[in-house]
């Protein structure tokens, strides 16, 4: 077998093409995920970094290039494919109902029903009231039948994760998921993500506030304008490094050269066997 | 806070608008029974009540699933006569049988289909769709009657006619127990079924209900067909009711119907509202209208009576929505402050 026709990545995206009318979102994007690692993905507003997760989970249908999830290949997905496949993700716009009770938001487009299509409400407010304590809301005042607009930012964005956490995803994706919370709302998410990561699940952590995802991250792919211009492990980096390379990157379009070396652009990934 | 206040409050705030309705419609009736004991002892009030109500509150129990999903359908009035015409034709030339019926509730599907094709592949905003289907099939019933009515009282006795809208016991019009099954029918499918799950979803959040996967084009043609279907339902009751399609049935009907719904609580935003509302709200402009009757008020003034009990259920609509939202920043501020535990 040619190297073409396969993947030994968890998702991976090869050339992958997004047009909106005159405006090129994504050019040709090679992004890959591994298994059990967790992936910062940064870049200005209008990179392109929605665009391409919303790609790979069947939102929108790409221009080109291909779409690789556990060694399949698609020309495009659609979102009940890429949640079959357990790619689970957490818009930057709120998926939310305002006027729903939070078990009907968790269940949103996958409520649990007999073959008839009836909604089994017991079992989805039960599940719903584990994850409530999983999560570690307080309990007291974050109940499965409470209404989605009683609850603040921090508590909506808990539900859109509760969704990911509830259906066992192997990806979680998380498109700006810490923007306009609050410090230990933060943290939560924070701490989410490391969880995720010690049960061998892998992550997309997408933020441009290089603080939030430094300490969670595994590596960090940086798009700039519609292209993934630098990829690069942790390890080989400190954030100061990390910061530099995103100011010379939004200023001149390219990477400092002597980060040159440690590039993985166009390189395999070598995980480290641990 | 203790539990059970906690349970209590979660209840209220989940039932207040139905109790508001249903209190309303009490307290309406126990005014206009002070009024005028006289009218309110007779059955016959009542019988004649439950024998007209039915045609504002069916159409308007499946405009409440439309109105839920943030759209509107002006065309239904139409649509009744359209179904009657069919009905008549029918019973007119293959007698009074299940097949004119069926025929009739399948105009009234195509109808709908037609509705839902226009708002989600045309993307007409629906207010004008259905305005045009308005005019289209009234146009179509016109052409079709030549603008004459057409006599159906010789079928009185058969089995059909009685099973719609005769009067068991002598007094209680078959056509309300009909609208009622049709309530709990359209209850269930609201409330315990996935489709409803979704209409409410389509209302409240159409991006997010996309990007959750769920269809909502298929949400919005199937409930379209469904309000086509029960308009025609509502069409057929209504020319039984008299024995006769008349080219204009149906044109009443379009203020009350969507009154009904407003009144009963469902908000005109989208993404929320109950069945039982509306067909409370609709009971209780019956009571006004028979109310105002027999207070000796003259038929000319009921429009004007409708079109202010409209206004007004819609400005009690906005104040509520404004003063909720503000009531709940404020909670959600004193309430939910950053929790330590994680
Ligand atoms: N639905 C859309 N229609 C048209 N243009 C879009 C749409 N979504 C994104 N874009 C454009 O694509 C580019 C990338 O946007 P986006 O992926 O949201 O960037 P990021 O998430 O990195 O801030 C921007 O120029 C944006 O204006
Ligand atoms: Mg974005």
């Amino acid at each position: 077998m040619s190297i073409e026709d396969r993947s030994e990545y968890l998702v991976e995206t090869r050339n992958l093409i997004k047009r909106f009318g005159d405006v090129i979102a994504l050019r040709n994007v090679n992004f890959r995920v591994g298994y059990n690692e967790v992936v910062g993905l940064v870049g200005d507003n209008g990179a392109g970094k929605s665009t391409l997760v919303k790609t790979i989970t069947g939102t929108y249908a790409p221009d080109g290039g291909e779409i690789w999830i556990k060694g399949r290949r698609f020309k495009r997905i659609t979102p009940k494919i890429a949640k079959a496949l357990g790619v689970e993700i957490v818009h930057q716009e709120r998926t939310i109902a305002e006027n729903q009770p939070i078990w009907r938001n968790i269940f949103m487009g996958r409520e649990l029903t007999n073959s008839l299509g009836f909604l089994k409400i017991r079992e989805m407010e039960e599940a719903t009231m584990k994850l409530i304590k999983e999560m570690g809301f307080k309990s007291e005042i974050i109940y499965p039948g409470k209404l989605a607009r009683t609850l603040s930012g921090g508590y909506k964005q808990g539900v859109q994760i509760a969704r990911a956490l509830y259906f066992k995803a192997d990806l979680v994706i998380l498109d700006e998921p810490t923007i306009q919370l609050s410090l230990s709302e933060v943290n939560r998410v924070l701490e989410f993500v490391k969880d995720l990561k010690k049960r061998g699940k892998s992550c997309v952590f997408i933020t441009h506030n290089i603080y939030h995802v430094y300490p969670v991250a595994d590596r960090f792919a940086i798009m700039d304008r519609g292209r993934i211009v630098a990829e690069f492990w942790k390890s080989d980096l400190s954030i100061e490094d990390l910061s530099n390379i995103l100011v010379t990157i939004a200023r001149t379009g390219t990477i400092p050269v002597e980060y040159r070396e440690i590039n993985l652009v166009s390189r395999p990934l070598e995980y480290a066997s641990s | 806070m203790g539990r059970i206040s906690d349970a209590f409050s979660l209840v209220w705030y989940r039932y207040r608008i139905q109790v508001a309705v249903f209190v309303l419609f009490l307290a309406l009736w126990a005014l206009f029974f002070a009024l005028n004991p006289f009218a309110f002892t007779r059955p016959f009030t009542y019988t004649s009540l439950m024998s007209t109500m039915p045609f504002t509150i069916v159409p308007a129990l499946s405009l409440t699933y439309v109105i839920i999903c943030a759209e509107i359908d002006l065309s239904f009035p139409s649509v009744m006569a359209w179904a009657s015409w069919v009905l008549a034709t029918s019973w007119t030339h293959f007698g009074p049988n299940l097949l004119g019926v069926i025929l009739a509730l399948l105009a009234g599907l195509v109808a709908g289909f037609l509705n839902g094709l226009l708002v989600t592949k045309a993307r007409i905003p629906s207010m004008i769709a259905t305005l045009g289907t308005l005019f289209f099939w009234r146009g179509v019933v016109m052409v079709c009657s030549q603008g004459f009515g057409i006599p159906l009282f010789m079928y009185r006795d058969a089995l059909l006619f009685k099973l719609l809208v005769g009067r068991i016991g002598g007094f209680f019009p078959a056509q309300m127990i009909w609208t009622i099954v049709l309530a709990i029918i359209l209850w269930v499918f609201l409330n315990r079924h996935k489709f409803g799950a979704h209409v409410y979803f389509t209302g409240d959040n159409r991006t997010a209900a996309q990007m959750m996967g769920i269809n909502t084009d298929k949400i919005l043609i199937g409930v379209f067909m469904i309000h086509g279907v029960v308009s025609a339902f509502a069409g057929i009751l209504a020319t039984l009711e008299v024995a006769t399609f008349w080219p204009s049935l149906g044109e009443a009907y379009l203020m009350k119907s969507i009154a009904a719904v407003v009144v009963g609580g469902t908000s005109i935003f989208g993404g929320s509202g109950t069945i039982f509302g509306t067909f409370f709200g609709g009971l209780t402009l019956g009571l006004i209208e028979l109310g105002l009757l027999a207070a000796g008020v003259a038929g000319f003034w009921i429009n004007l009576v409708y079109g202010v009990v409209i206004t007004v259920a819609l400005m009690i609509q906005v104040l509520i929505r404004e003063t909720e939202i503000k009531r709940e920043a404020r909670e959600i501020l004193s309430k939910e402050l950053p929790s330590p535990k994680s």
